[in-house]
Protein backbone atom coordinates (compact mmCIF):
# COMPACT_ATOMS: atom_id res chain seq x y z
CA UNK A 1 0.00 0.00 0.00
CA UNK A 2 1.40 3.34 -1.04
CA UNK A 3 1.83 5.87 1.73
CA UNK A 4 0.60 9.43 1.35
CA UNK A 5 0.83 12.21 3.83
CA UNK A 6 -1.61 15.09 3.86
CA UNK A 7 -0.06 18.37 4.83
CA UNK A 8 -1.55 20.44 7.63
CA UNK A 9 -4.41 22.89 7.23
CA UNK A 10 -5.29 23.53 10.88
CA UNK A 11 -3.31 26.60 11.83
CA UNK A 12 -4.40 28.78 14.73
CA UNK A 13 -2.66 31.81 13.24
CA UNK A 14 -0.15 33.02 10.65
CA UNK A 15 2.85 32.45 12.91
CA UNK A 16 1.92 28.80 13.28
CA UNK A 17 1.61 28.44 9.50
CA UNK A 18 4.98 30.12 8.95
CA UNK A 19 6.69 27.85 11.50
CA UNK A 20 5.22 24.79 9.79
CA UNK A 21 6.22 25.92 6.28
CA UNK A 22 9.74 26.69 7.52
CA UNK A 23 10.04 23.18 8.94
CA UNK A 24 8.62 21.52 5.81
CA UNK A 25 10.52 23.55 3.20
CA UNK A 26 14.09 23.97 4.49
CA UNK A 27 15.44 24.45 0.96
CA UNK A 28 13.17 27.47 0.44
CA UNK A 29 14.33 28.84 3.80
CA UNK A 30 17.92 28.42 2.61
CA UNK A 31 17.16 30.46 -0.53
CA UNK A 32 15.76 33.26 1.63
CA UNK A 33 13.81 33.16 4.90
CA UNK A 34 11.86 36.41 4.77
CA UNK A 35 8.06 36.30 4.96
CA UNK A 36 6.06 39.02 3.23
CA UNK A 37 3.42 41.07 5.00
CA UNK A 38 1.29 40.51 1.91
CA UNK A 39 -1.23 37.84 2.82
CA UNK A 40 -2.39 35.24 0.33
CA UNK A 41 -5.99 34.31 -0.38
CA UNK A 42 -9.10 35.56 -2.10
CA UNK A 43 -10.38 37.51 0.89
CA UNK A 44 -7.25 39.68 0.79
CA UNK A 45 -7.55 40.04 -2.99
CA UNK A 46 -11.17 41.15 -2.70
CA UNK A 47 -10.22 43.86 -0.23
CA UNK A 48 -7.68 45.20 -2.75
CA UNK A 49 -10.26 44.98 -5.55
CA UNK A 50 -12.53 47.32 -3.59
CA UNK A 51 -9.74 49.88 -3.56
CA UNK A 52 -9.13 49.93 -7.32
CA UNK A 53 -9.17 53.52 -8.58
CA UNK A 54 -8.72 53.38 -12.38
CA UNK A 55 -8.53 57.14 -12.92
CA UNK A 56 -5.90 57.82 -10.26
CA UNK A 57 -4.09 54.70 -11.44
CA UNK A 58 -3.83 56.12 -14.95
CA UNK A 59 -2.34 59.36 -13.63
CA UNK A 60 0.07 58.02 -11.01
CA UNK A 61 0.98 54.43 -11.77
CA UNK A 62 4.55 55.22 -12.86
CA UNK A 63 5.27 56.77 -9.46
CA UNK A 64 6.56 54.40 -6.82
CA UNK A 65 3.83 55.64 -4.51
CA UNK A 66 1.18 55.81 -7.21
CA UNK A 67 -2.25 54.19 -7.03
CA UNK A 68 -1.22 50.75 -8.29
CA UNK A 69 -3.56 47.89 -7.44
CA UNK A 70 -1.07 45.45 -5.83
CA UNK A 71 -3.21 42.67 -7.29
CA UNK A 72 -0.42 41.03 -9.31
CA UNK A 73 0.34 38.16 -6.85
CA UNK A 74 -3.35 37.22 -6.76
CA UNK A 75 -3.72 37.43 -10.53
CA UNK A 76 -0.58 35.33 -10.98
CA UNK A 77 -2.03 32.37 -9.06
CA UNK A 78 -5.49 32.76 -10.53
CA UNK A 79 -6.94 33.77 -7.15
CA UNK A 80 -8.79 36.46 -9.08
CA UNK A 81 -9.18 36.48 -12.85
CA UNK A 82 -8.39 39.29 -15.27
CA UNK A 83 -12.09 39.42 -16.14
CA UNK A 84 -13.04 39.91 -12.48
CA UNK A 85 -10.54 42.77 -12.13
CA UNK A 86 -11.74 44.35 -15.37
CA UNK A 87 -15.37 44.18 -14.33
CA UNK A 88 -14.58 45.72 -10.93
CA UNK A 89 -12.59 48.50 -12.63
CA UNK A 90 -15.44 49.21 -15.06
CA UNK A 91 -17.94 49.29 -12.18
CA UNK A 92 -15.75 51.79 -10.37
CA UNK A 93 -15.92 54.19 -13.33
CA UNK A 94 -19.64 53.49 -13.92
CA UNK A 95 -18.82 51.56 -17.07
CA UNK A 96 -17.17 54.57 -18.78
CA UNK A 97 -14.56 52.63 -20.73
CA UNK A 98 -12.21 55.55 -21.31
CA UNK A 99 -11.74 56.04 -17.58
CA UNK A 100 -10.55 52.44 -17.13
CA UNK A 101 -8.64 52.15 -20.38
CA UNK A 102 -5.13 52.41 -18.91
CA UNK A 103 -5.79 49.77 -16.26
CA UNK A 104 -7.40 47.40 -18.74
CA UNK A 105 -4.48 47.92 -21.09
CA UNK A 106 -2.19 46.76 -18.30
CA UNK A 107 -4.38 43.70 -17.70
CA UNK A 108 -4.01 42.99 -21.40
CA UNK A 109 -0.22 42.92 -20.99
CA UNK A 110 -0.66 39.99 -18.62
CA UNK A 111 -2.96 38.29 -21.14
CA UNK A 112 -0.44 38.97 -23.88
CA UNK A 113 2.53 37.49 -21.98
CA UNK A 114 0.47 34.38 -21.19
CA UNK A 115 -0.37 33.92 -24.86
CA UNK A 116 3.28 34.25 -25.84
CA UNK A 117 4.16 31.69 -23.13
CA UNK A 118 1.59 29.28 -24.53
CA UNK A 119 3.22 29.68 -27.93
CA UNK A 120 6.90 29.37 -26.98
CA UNK A 121 6.83 27.13 -23.87
CA UNK A 122 10.28 26.38 -22.43
CA UNK A 123 11.83 28.76 -24.95
CA UNK A 124 10.70 31.44 -22.52
CA UNK A 125 14.25 31.01 -21.13
CA UNK A 126 15.92 31.58 -24.52
CA UNK A 127 16.65 34.86 -26.28
CA UNK A 128 13.70 35.44 -28.56
CA UNK A 129 15.87 37.63 -30.78
CA UNK A 130 19.46 38.93 -30.83
CA UNK A 131 20.44 41.74 -28.49
CA UNK A 132 20.16 45.14 -30.22
CA UNK A 133 22.92 46.62 -28.07
CA UNK A 134 25.85 46.05 -30.40
CA UNK A 135 26.87 43.11 -28.18
CA UNK A 136 26.10 39.43 -28.62
CA UNK A 137 24.86 37.11 -25.86
CA UNK A 138 28.35 35.84 -25.06
CA UNK A 139 29.43 39.35 -24.04
CA UNK A 140 27.06 39.06 -21.07
CA UNK A 141 27.93 37.29 -17.80
CA UNK A 142 26.03 34.14 -16.86
CA UNK A 143 25.57 34.88 -13.17
CA UNK A 144 24.22 37.71 -11.08
CA UNK A 145 27.04 39.47 -9.22
CA UNK A 146 26.71 39.03 -5.45
CA UNK A 147 26.81 42.73 -4.68
CA UNK A 148 23.55 43.18 -6.59
CA UNK A 149 21.65 40.37 -4.88
CA UNK A 150 22.99 41.43 -1.49
CA UNK A 151 22.17 45.10 -2.02
CA UNK A 152 25.77 46.25 -1.76
CA UNK A 153 26.39 48.12 -5.00
CA UNK A 154 26.53 51.46 -3.23
CA UNK A 155 23.69 52.78 -5.40
CA UNK A 156 20.91 53.67 -2.96
CA UNK A 157 18.13 52.99 -5.45
CA UNK A 158 19.34 49.62 -6.72
CA UNK A 159 20.29 48.45 -3.22
CA UNK A 160 16.93 49.60 -1.91
CA UNK A 161 15.11 47.65 -4.61
CA UNK A 162 17.15 44.49 -3.88
CA UNK A 163 16.27 44.77 -0.20
CA UNK A 164 12.59 45.36 -0.90
CA UNK A 165 12.49 42.43 -3.30
CA UNK A 166 14.07 40.11 -0.73
CA UNK A 167 12.01 41.28 2.23
CA UNK A 168 8.58 41.84 0.67
CA UNK A 169 8.48 39.83 -2.54
CA UNK A 170 7.15 42.89 -4.33
CA UNK A 171 8.62 45.65 -6.48
CA UNK A 172 6.81 48.44 -8.25
CA UNK A 173 6.94 47.98 -12.01
CA UNK A 174 9.21 50.97 -12.54
CA UNK A 175 11.66 49.63 -9.95
CA UNK A 176 11.68 46.29 -11.78
CA UNK A 177 12.54 48.05 -15.04
CA UNK A 178 15.33 50.13 -13.53
CA UNK A 179 16.79 47.13 -11.72
CA UNK A 180 16.62 44.96 -14.84
CA UNK A 181 18.25 47.64 -16.99
CA UNK A 182 21.01 48.09 -14.41
CA UNK A 183 21.70 44.34 -14.29
CA UNK A 184 21.68 43.77 -18.05
CA UNK A 185 23.07 47.02 -19.47
CA UNK A 186 25.20 48.65 -16.80
CA UNK A 187 26.63 45.35 -15.44
CA UNK A 188 26.34 43.42 -18.70
CA UNK A 189 24.77 40.32 -17.17
CA UNK A 190 22.49 37.95 -19.11
CA UNK A 191 18.82 38.72 -18.54
CA UNK A 192 18.28 35.06 -17.56
CA UNK A 193 20.38 35.56 -14.41
CA UNK A 194 18.26 38.52 -13.38
CA UNK A 195 15.02 36.74 -14.26
CA UNK A 196 15.97 33.77 -12.06
CA UNK A 197 16.72 36.15 -9.18
CA UNK A 198 13.33 37.86 -9.49
CA UNK A 199 11.54 34.52 -9.83
CA UNK A 200 12.98 33.36 -6.50
CA UNK A 201 11.50 36.29 -4.66
CA UNK A 202 8.57 37.93 -6.42
CA UNK A 203 5.23 36.80 -5.00
CA UNK A 204 3.84 37.35 -8.50
CA UNK A 205 6.83 35.63 -10.14
CA UNK A 206 5.74 33.90 -13.31
CA UNK A 207 8.00 32.98 -16.24
CA UNK A 208 5.67 34.66 -18.71
CA UNK A 209 5.48 38.23 -17.38
CA UNK A 210 8.84 38.05 -15.65
CA UNK A 211 11.10 36.60 -18.34
CA UNK A 212 9.49 38.39 -21.24
CA UNK A 213 9.74 41.71 -19.43
CA UNK A 214 13.42 41.07 -18.76
CA UNK A 215 13.80 40.24 -22.46
CA UNK A 216 12.00 43.45 -23.33
CA UNK A 217 14.47 45.46 -21.24
CA UNK A 218 17.43 43.49 -22.62
CA UNK A 219 16.23 44.02 -26.23
CA UNK A 220 15.93 40.31 -27.03
CA UNK A 221 12.16 40.82 -27.29
CA UNK A 222 11.99 44.45 -28.40
CA UNK A 223 13.48 46.79 -30.93
CA UNK A 224 16.01 48.45 -28.65
CA UNK A 225 17.31 48.24 -25.08
CA UNK A 226 15.49 50.03 -22.26
CA UNK A 227 17.59 52.48 -20.28
CA UNK A 228 16.87 55.21 -17.74
CA UNK A 229 18.68 58.08 -16.06
CA UNK A 230 18.94 59.50 -12.57
CA UNK A 231 16.45 62.27 -13.27
CA UNK A 232 13.86 59.63 -14.17
CA UNK A 233 14.43 57.71 -10.91
CA UNK A 234 14.43 60.89 -8.84
CA UNK A 235 11.21 62.19 -10.37
CA UNK A 236 9.27 58.96 -10.00
CA UNK A 237 10.42 58.20 -6.45
CA UNK A 238 10.11 61.72 -5.00
CA UNK A 239 13.86 61.54 -4.61
CA UNK A 240 13.75 59.13 -1.68
CA UNK A 241 16.70 57.10 -2.96
CA UNK A 242 18.74 59.93 -4.42
CA UNK A 243 18.52 61.98 -1.20
CA UNK A 244 21.37 60.77 0.95
CA UNK A 245 22.95 58.60 -1.74
CA UNK A 246 26.73 58.85 -1.45
CA UNK A 247 26.93 58.74 -5.24
CA UNK A 248 24.46 61.58 -5.85
CA UNK A 249 25.63 63.79 -8.71
CA UNK A 250 28.15 61.26 -9.96
CA UNK A 251 26.29 57.94 -10.07
CA UNK A 252 26.13 55.57 -13.05
CA UNK A 253 22.82 57.03 -14.13
CA UNK A 254 23.77 60.70 -14.53
CA UNK A 255 23.31 62.57 -17.77
CA UNK A 256 21.11 62.53 -20.82
CA UNK A 257 19.71 59.39 -22.36
CA UNK A 258 21.75 60.05 -25.48
CA UNK A 259 24.98 60.20 -23.52
CA UNK A 260 24.19 57.11 -21.46
CA UNK A 261 23.27 55.23 -24.60
CA UNK A 262 26.57 56.15 -26.26
CA UNK A 263 28.52 55.05 -23.20
CA UNK A 264 26.67 51.79 -22.65
CA UNK A 265 26.39 50.74 -26.29
CA UNK A 266 29.37 52.09 -28.22
CA UNK A 267 28.86 49.48 -30.93
CA UNK A 268 25.11 49.89 -31.30
CA UNK A 269 24.16 50.08 -34.98
CA UNK A 270 22.99 53.57 -35.95
CA UNK A 271 19.80 52.09 -37.36
CA UNK A 272 18.84 50.94 -33.85
CA UNK A 273 19.97 54.07 -32.04
CA UNK A 274 17.48 56.06 -34.09
CA UNK A 275 14.44 57.26 -32.17
CA UNK A 276 11.60 54.82 -31.71
CA UNK A 277 8.35 56.66 -32.19
CA UNK A 278 5.96 54.44 -30.37
CA UNK A 279 7.65 52.40 -27.68
CA UNK A 280 5.62 49.62 -26.12
CA UNK A 281 6.48 48.50 -22.64
CA UNK A 282 7.80 45.82 -20.32
CA UNK A 283 6.92 44.82 -16.76
CA UNK A 284 4.08 47.22 -17.11
CA UNK A 285 5.16 50.82 -17.24
CA UNK A 286 5.98 53.35 -19.92
CA UNK A 287 9.67 53.15 -20.62
CA UNK A 288 12.05 55.46 -22.32
CA UNK A 289 13.55 53.68 -25.29
CA UNK A 290 15.06 56.53 -27.20
CA UNK A 291 13.37 59.19 -29.24
CA UNK A 292 11.67 61.99 -27.39
CA UNK A 293 12.64 62.13 -23.77
CA UNK A 294 9.60 62.04 -21.50
CA UNK A 295 9.20 65.40 -19.83
CA UNK A 296 7.57 65.29 -16.41
CA UNK A 297 4.03 64.06 -16.10
CA UNK A 298 2.19 63.07 -19.16
CA UNK B 1 -25.06 7.93 -11.03
CA UNK B 2 -22.43 10.27 -12.42
CA UNK B 3 -18.86 9.06 -12.84
CA UNK B 4 -16.63 9.85 -9.92
CA UNK B 5 -14.32 12.82 -10.45
CA UNK B 6 -11.38 14.24 -8.55
CA UNK B 7 -10.15 17.80 -9.05
CA UNK B 8 -6.50 18.70 -9.49
CA UNK B 9 -5.87 22.23 -8.31
CA UNK B 10 -2.51 23.67 -9.42
CA UNK B 11 -0.68 26.92 -8.86
CA UNK B 12 -2.29 28.81 -11.72
CA UNK B 13 -5.87 28.35 -10.48
CA UNK B 14 -5.98 29.03 -6.73
CA UNK B 15 -9.48 30.53 -6.69
CA UNK B 16 -12.29 28.94 -4.68
CA UNK B 17 -14.49 29.63 -7.71
CA UNK B 18 -12.18 28.12 -10.31
CA UNK B 19 -14.28 26.45 -13.02
CA UNK B 20 -13.28 22.87 -12.11
CA UNK B 21 -14.11 23.36 -8.43
CA UNK B 22 -17.39 25.03 -9.39
CA UNK B 23 -18.37 22.30 -11.88
CA UNK B 24 -17.72 19.49 -9.38
CA UNK B 25 -18.51 21.17 -6.10
CA UNK B 26 -18.04 18.74 -3.23
CA UNK B 27 -15.77 16.39 -5.17
CA UNK B 28 -12.39 15.53 -3.63
CA UNK B 29 -9.74 18.07 -4.64
CA UNK B 30 -5.96 17.89 -4.41
CA UNK B 31 -3.07 20.34 -4.57
CA UNK B 32 0.48 18.96 -4.85
CA UNK B 33 3.61 20.97 -4.05
CA UNK B 34 5.95 20.29 -6.97
CA UNK B 35 9.18 19.81 -5.00
CA UNK B 36 11.34 19.54 -8.12
CA UNK B 37 9.96 22.80 -9.49
CA UNK B 38 10.39 24.66 -6.20
CA UNK B 39 14.03 23.63 -6.17
CA UNK B 40 14.67 24.28 -9.83
CA UNK B 41 13.20 27.80 -9.62
CA UNK B 42 14.89 28.39 -6.23
CA UNK B 43 11.60 29.50 -4.74
CA UNK B 44 12.05 31.41 -1.48
CA UNK B 45 10.02 30.97 1.70
CA UNK B 46 7.78 34.01 1.24
CA UNK B 47 6.36 32.66 -2.02
CA UNK B 48 5.42 29.36 -0.40
CA UNK B 49 3.77 31.07 2.58
CA UNK B 50 1.72 33.25 0.21
CA UNK B 51 0.57 30.25 -1.80
CA UNK B 52 -0.17 28.24 1.33
CA UNK B 53 -2.46 31.02 2.53
CA UNK B 54 -4.28 30.90 -0.79
CA UNK B 55 -4.66 27.12 -0.42
CA UNK B 56 -6.14 27.38 3.06
CA UNK B 57 -9.18 29.12 1.54
CA UNK B 58 -9.76 26.22 -0.86
CA UNK B 59 -11.43 22.86 -0.16
CA UNK B 60 -8.30 20.91 -1.05
CA UNK B 61 -6.12 18.18 0.37
CA UNK B 62 -2.49 19.34 0.27
CA UNK B 63 0.34 16.95 -0.56
CA UNK B 64 3.82 17.16 -2.07
CA UNK B 65 6.19 15.32 -4.38
CA UNK B 66 5.79 14.08 -7.95
CA UNK B 67 2.63 15.82 -9.10
CA UNK B 68 1.37 13.32 -11.68
CA UNK B 69 2.02 10.36 -9.36
CA UNK B 70 0.24 12.06 -6.46
CA UNK B 71 -2.78 13.01 -8.58
CA UNK B 72 -3.06 9.46 -9.89
CA UNK B 73 -2.76 8.00 -6.39
CA UNK B 74 -5.46 10.42 -5.17
CA UNK B 75 -7.76 9.47 -8.06
CA UNK B 76 -7.26 5.81 -7.19
CA UNK B 77 -7.98 6.38 -3.49
CA UNK B 78 -11.33 7.88 -4.47
CA UNK B 79 -12.13 5.42 -7.22
CA UNK B 80 -12.30 8.28 -9.72
CA UNK B 81 -12.57 7.78 -13.47
CA UNK B 82 -11.74 11.37 -14.37
CA UNK B 83 -9.47 14.21 -13.23
CA UNK B 84 -10.84 17.72 -13.75
CA UNK B 85 -8.53 20.70 -13.78
CA UNK B 86 -8.01 24.20 -15.20
CA UNK B 87 -5.79 24.89 -18.22
CA UNK B 88 -2.46 26.70 -17.99
CA UNK B 89 0.04 27.93 -20.61
CA UNK B 90 2.88 26.45 -18.54
CA UNK B 91 4.82 23.75 -20.42
CA UNK B 92 5.27 21.86 -17.14
CA UNK B 93 1.49 21.77 -16.72
CA UNK B 94 1.18 20.21 -20.17
CA UNK B 95 3.77 17.54 -19.34
CA UNK B 96 2.07 16.65 -16.03
CA UNK B 97 -1.41 16.61 -17.57
CA UNK B 98 -0.15 14.32 -20.37
CA UNK B 99 1.40 12.00 -17.78
CA UNK B 100 -1.89 11.78 -15.87
CA UNK B 101 -3.81 11.24 -19.09
CA UNK B 102 -1.84 8.07 -19.81
CA UNK B 103 -3.79 6.46 -16.95
CA UNK B 104 -7.06 8.37 -16.63
CA UNK B 105 -9.19 10.91 -18.48
CA UNK B 106 -8.26 14.56 -17.89
CA UNK B 107 -10.98 17.16 -18.32
CA UNK B 108 -9.74 20.71 -18.90
CA UNK B 109 -11.69 23.79 -17.84
CA UNK B 110 -10.89 27.31 -18.92
CA UNK B 111 -11.11 30.52 -16.97
CA UNK B 112 -13.02 33.18 -18.89
CA UNK B 113 -10.33 35.01 -20.93
CA UNK B 114 -9.85 38.77 -20.84
CA UNK B 115 -9.89 38.78 -24.63
CA UNK B 116 -12.73 36.54 -25.72
CA UNK B 117 -11.72 36.16 -29.33
CA UNK B 118 -11.61 32.90 -31.28
CA UNK B 119 -9.47 34.08 -34.17
CA UNK B 120 -5.69 34.10 -34.48
CA UNK B 121 -3.90 36.82 -32.46
CA UNK B 122 -0.47 37.90 -33.69
CA UNK B 123 1.75 37.87 -30.57
CA UNK B 124 5.03 38.90 -32.21
CA UNK B 125 4.70 42.30 -30.54
CA UNK B 126 2.16 43.71 -28.07
CA UNK B 127 1.15 46.42 -30.53
CA UNK B 128 0.08 43.82 -33.11
CA UNK B 129 -1.84 41.86 -30.49
CA UNK B 130 -3.50 44.99 -29.09
CA UNK B 131 -4.57 46.21 -32.53
CA UNK B 132 -7.01 43.28 -32.59
CA UNK B 133 -7.45 42.47 -28.88
CA UNK B 134 -8.48 46.00 -27.90
CA UNK B 135 -11.93 45.50 -29.37
CA UNK B 136 -12.55 42.49 -27.09
CA UNK B 137 -10.58 43.35 -23.93
CA UNK B 138 -13.30 45.59 -22.52
CA UNK B 139 -15.93 42.86 -22.57
CA UNK B 140 -19.42 43.25 -23.84
CA UNK B 141 -21.02 45.13 -20.97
Amino acid sequence: MRETKDMRRDFANRDELIAYVKAEFPKAVAVDDHVSKVKGGRAAAKRLMERIDPQTYAQTRNKLHGAVTKLSPYIRYGVVSLVEVREKALDKVRRRRNDAEKLINELAWRDYWQRVYARIGERIWSDQEDYKTGFTAHHYADFLPEDIAEGKTGLNCIDGFAKELRETGYLHNHARMWTAAYVVHWRRVKWQAGARWFLSHLLDGDPASNNLSWQWVASTFSQKPYIFNRENVERNTNGIYCKGCALYGHCDFEGSYERIERELFPNMPASIARPVDNPSRPFSSRPYKGGKKPKGRR
Amino acid sequence: MADKVVIWVHGDCLAPNNPALTAYEGSPALFVWDDALLESWQISLKRIVFMYECLLELPVIIRRGDVAAEVLAFAKEHGAVKVATVTSPSPRFKVIAAEIEKAIEVELWEVEPLVDYDGELDTKRFSRYWAVAKEFAFGRG
